[in-house]
């Protein structure tokens, strides 16, 4: 490394010397020969403010972004690039009472049964008590919200009070839960700044080495994104790097949000061969410790799912106790001791190589046109599966011990989880071609995957691994829309993805549903619609996504206005519908007896009978638009480059 | 406008002895838009155009398919695009550009001669662009690819640095205004499209100004220092729209083509073609729907003996400055180069969709 950039240190003032003399010779006949393979540091430095306001809450947003791109070129033939990216959010400051440390406060949980004389109980004041259930001295009645309460009712369910405000304020609930959860204001506010140096977003090195007779060896190592498929929004193969959707939710572009990570990839190009007009094999090793998917922390304003305030309420319950609404007979709020029930333990995978991540993609151009690739993936989970721990280390709410009252009776279906990331392995292709007779070229992407874990109440591990098959199919059209435009066209961009799981498992029992959450089978539709006025500087669009089984629908607009060469301003919404609430609802686990002959008998230990709400499983079932549903949107970004 | 004297734009040798040495060995296919047959290299119709023919109009752009253009391989490095505001003289945008064209057939004068194999989809030729200023567009890469069966539509691949993502673009999209341009991916070089998408008619010949120069007799930009003190041409007049080079009086033929697709966004193209050089970008005029002129198209030329040394000698007029002026909405952009007639900087790997997704 020390040599070559000694080498581009000499090469630089040679350019410069060669810059000297030739300049006044410019006129000249002789003028200078081209310059090398080599180019000096370039360095882009923008700034960004991205500003939102959220119906019924207010600022949320007032992200101040940073970004140096550097780029050089070494005369060895490696050339290096890297973006350092640092944001400070003041939206916690600002909005302090909504996402910051003066947010929440005391709850009231429901109580449908109006046991004690009242429909609402306040957190630690229900009538039934269980074991070591008197919390309030570690678990106090302040700083909290009532899960699910940005985008639905408890209406007869479980919730349970959730601790928002940020880690260093209030540490109740923080878990590492895979890069989020455990975060203080400052990492809040700054989140580049951690422990993973995230603000190097980006830094590798790539060379093309010719192997002769047409033939190529490409490598790029460093942090980097790899991205595989042909299509948008939807991760069908572009799953090796993880995704940050506390940053703007499902709002932002894939490669704003995609979590950059250290792999090593190797292509070998081996252009044309007398069938294939172009063939490439890659390897891509991804040898950074794991990531998950960042599904945001609870009290920020992006949870994607609402799953960080499910996870700190779960953990909060497992460390503390707590109040459960409409839990005792289904209808009665309910005060749990700690180690009862919650989330006990994150297992993060470690760094080891077993840990590491490999894929594999064939990709070519047939003689007639058509691109594909074959992919294979082995990796981790980057969402967390919950599995129950059962008696491994609960206590009996009802005993204030280890176990069922009668030992030989297993604990079975509680709800008290470890995390785990479970391994995946994947195998898919993508392809695209033109389709003339239209005037659209079509993208194709699909996936099969083995070790994906589901939520399901019919396990008394309440989950279970499940293949899934994924597809996706996209048409872009550009088309001529005289009223948008005369002389440029309008992309058109519809989008249709398809999920299936197989060995799905639903069944209505006495009381409702039992089984998987999640839908058997699954649309999701997207359309963009993107015009071009005044020479590209005005660009209107509108992105319409629609959940077909969660019945929820999304529509962004935006307008896109490059003031000048330097300066973006965009403007823009996101609105949701959601049509469907009424099918969100699932078996909650309140039915599912672990614990005979306190929750039901003994030979139905751990089987659920149905009885169900839109907690915890509902979010499955509305999917991160309908479970947004409630987050209305507007605003403003600001893009300047220095 | 400043005019010069009429000077020679010698063709390369190894063009002229393909052409002599394959003549008469080319026939139009049996109806307008079908392949040549016996074609080999070098210019397939150097006869002059002949009104009483029919298909003269198809000759020349023949011709023009298989013209030298930017030869075997060539690089355009940087090449700055700015959309100007005709009636304010406002530069709204810069972009700085690489362009590389290589040639995959028909090759005469850089090795493999005469052409690459394998080649199984038969790519004739191919160009690559990449973006690398502003922000917004950085990273942005183009890949057109263009068979020798002129049946076959071309492939166009677009990498947008800021999805990391190819796209495969739909046909319509190189008709479509090119990153806010005044200009559509199919008038890259004055016609980048296929033959048989034109129905070609010859006009007739005329005696015309064209803007053809000595790049180092031309009094140049200080704008876009380069480190080996090459200067780019000068732009000034009505909005900053117009080189400052000179023009000269040059034999051209004037070549009307229609699209056969009725709803392509222009109703004709004139070209006046250069009689020597053949190119079709010495001037243009772009009708819109209407048939109301909508554009004028015309790219500046240098003799290469008087450009960089690495183009001496290499018998290619280099294109050196772009009009292309949209007269409706009095709107411009520009187009300064840096040509190098240097197949070293137009491999061809560049051209092959991969290389695009090796991009940052």
């Amino acid at each position: 490394m020390e040599t070559k950039l000694n080498t581009g240190r000499r090469l630089t003032l040679i350019a410069a010397a060669l810059s000297a003399s030739f300049a006044t010779q410019a006129w000249g006949d002789e003028l200078p020969s081209m310059g090398e393979d080599y180019s000096p540091w370039q360095v882009d430095v923008t700034y960004e403010n991205h500003t939102a306001h959220r119906e019924h809450v207010g600022l949320a947003k007032f992200r101040n972004t940073l970004q140096a791109e550097v780029d050089k070129k070494f005369g060895s033939g490696w050339k290096l690039h890297s973006i350092l990216r640092g944001s400070w959010d003041g939206v916690y400051r600002l909005n302090s009472d909504e996402y910051g440390k003066d947010a929440g406060g005391p709850i009231m949980l429901e109580n449908t049964s109006g046991a004690g004389g009242s429909f609402a109980v306040p957190h630690g004041g229900s009538v039934v008590q269980l074991a070591n259930s008197n919390f309030l001295a570690s678990n106090p009645n302040d700083g909290m919200r009532v899960l699910g309460d940005r985008w639905h009712a408890a209406d007869g369910g479980v919730t349970f009070g959730v601790p928002v405000r940020p880690c260093d304020v209030d540490s109740r609930g923080c878990r590492d839960f895979g890069g989020y959860g455990d975060k203080s204001l400052s990492e809040l506010e700054a989140p580049e700044f951690n422990n993973r140096l995230d603000f190097v977003r980006e830094l590798y090195v790539k060379k093309t080495f010719s192997l002769g007779d047409g033939k190529d060896l490409f490598l790029k190592l460093g942090k980097q994104q790899v991205v595989w498929g042909r299509t948008d929004l939807f991760r069908v193969l572009d799953v090796i790097n993880p995704v940050d959707y506390s940053r703007n939710n499902i709002y932002d572009e894939l490669s704003d949000i995609r979590i950059p990570m250290w792999i090593a990839q190797a292509e070998y190009r081996m252009g044309a061969s007398e069938t294939m007009q172009d063939r490439n094999f890659q390897i891509v090793w991804n040898f950074d410790q794991f990531r998950a998917n960042n599904l945001g922390q609870c009290g920020t304003p992006n949870v994607i799912l609402d799953a960080g305030c499910f996870f700190r309420g779960m953990a909060n319950l497992w460390d503390n106790g707590g109040t459960v609404s409409n839990f005792a007979g289904g209808n009665t709020a309910t005060d749990f001791g700690p180690h009862q029930i919650g989330i006990r333990n994150v297992y993060l995978p470690a760094w080891s190589l077993s840990n590491t991540q490999l894929g594999a993609k064939f990709e070519g151009v047939t003689a007639d046109g058509l691109s594909f690739s074959v992919n294979a993936l082995t990796y981790r989970s980057q969402l967390p599966s919950l599995h129950s721990i059962n008696g491994e280390g609960t206590i009996n709410p009802f005993t204030g011990t280890n176990g069922n009252l009668n030992p030989a009776i297993p604990v079975k279906s509680l709800i008290a989880f470890d995390m785990h990331f479970p391994r995946v392995n994947l195998i898919g292709g993508s392809m695209d071609f033109q389709l003339p007779s239209v005037g659209a070229a079509v993208r194709m992407e699909g996936a099969y995957t083995n070790g994906e874990e589901f939520a399901n109440t019919s396990r008394t591990e309440l989950y279970s691994k499940n293949d899934v098959f994924r597809a996706v199919i996209g048409i872009d059209r550009p088309t001529f829309i005289p009223f948008i435009s005369e002389t440029s066209a309008t992309l058109i961009s519809g989008q249709l993805f398809y999920q299936h799981i197989f060995d799905h498992e639903y069944h209505q029992a006495a009381l409702g549903p039992v089984g998987m959450p999640d839908w058997e089978d699954n649309f999701i539709g997207t359309l963009l619609i993107k015009g071009f006025l005044r020479n590209g500087t005005l660009s209107p669009q509108i992105i319409f996504a629609h959940d077909f089984q969660a019945q929820a629908t999304a529509m962004a607009p935006q307008v896109e206005w490059n003031v000048t060469n330097d300066l973006k301003v965009t403007f823009g919404a996101n609105y949701k519908l959601a049509e469907g609430r009424s099918r969100w609802k699932f078996d909650d686990c309140r039915s599912c007896n672990p614990y005979p002959p306190f929750t039901g008998t003994e030979a139905t230990v751990g089987v659920s009978s149905g009885l169900g709400g839109m907690e915890p499983l509902g979010r499955f079932r509305a999917g991160p638009i309908g479970a947004a549903f409630k987050e209305n949107d507007i605003f403003v970004k600001l893009n300047y480059k220095f | 406008m400043k005019v010069g004297p009429t000077t020679q734009f010698m063709i390369n040798s190894s063009y002229i002895n393909a052409t002599k040495a394959n003549l008469n060995k080319t026939k139009l296919g049996a109806k307008a838009g079908e392949n040549l047959t016996g074609y080999v290299a070098g210019r397939p119709f150097p006869e002059e155009p002949d009104a009483k023919d029919p298909r003269a109009g198809e000759k020349l752009a023949w011709n023009y398919k298989y013209g030298v253009n930017w030869g075997d391989g060539a690089v355009i490095s940087p090449f700055y695009w700015r959309y100007r505001n005709m009636t304010s003289g406002q530069i709204e945008k810069t972009i700085k550009y690489d362009f590389h064209f290589l040639n995959f057939m028909h090759r005469t004068k850089d090795a493999p001669i005469p052409e690459f194999t394998p080649n199984p989809s038969g790519l004739y030729r191919a160009i690559y662009v990449k973006a690398n200023e502003p922000q917004d567009l950085k990273n942005t890469q183009l890949l057109i690819q263009r068979f020798e069966d002129d049946s076959k539509l071309d492939d166009a691949y677009l990498y947008l640095g800021f999805q990391r993502r190819v796209r495969r673009l739909a046909q319509g999209q190189v008709t479509d205004s090119f990153l806010g341009s005044d200009l559509m991916i199919e008038d890259f070089e004055g016609y980048n499209g296929r033959v048989s998408d034109m129905k070609w008619t010859y006009k007739g010949t005329k005696n015309m100004l064209l803007p053809m120069w000595n790049h180092n007799e031309l009094k140049l930009s200080d704008e876009f220092k380069e480190a080996d003190g090459y200067k780019f041409v000068n732009y000034s007049g009505q909005g900053g729209c117009f080189p400052d080079g000179t023009w000269q009086l040059r034999k051209v033929y004037v070549l009307e083509a229609v699209p056969v697709n009725p709803n392509h966004p222009i109703s004709k193209r004139t070209f006046y073609m250069d009689a020597q050089l053949q190119n079709l970008n010495g001037a243009i005029d772009i009708y819109d729907r209407k048939g109301e002129l909508w554009k004028a198209f015309s790219v500046g030329k240098s003799h290469p003996d008087h450009h960089l040394p690495v183009n001496k000698g290499s018998g290619i007029g280099i294109d050196d400055g772009v009009i292309m002026v949209d007269v409706q909405a009095k709107h411009c952009t520009t187009a300064q180069f840096k040509g190098q007639v240097d197949p070293k900087k137009a491999p061809p790997r560049l051209f092959q969709v991969q290389n695009l997704r090796g991009g940052d």
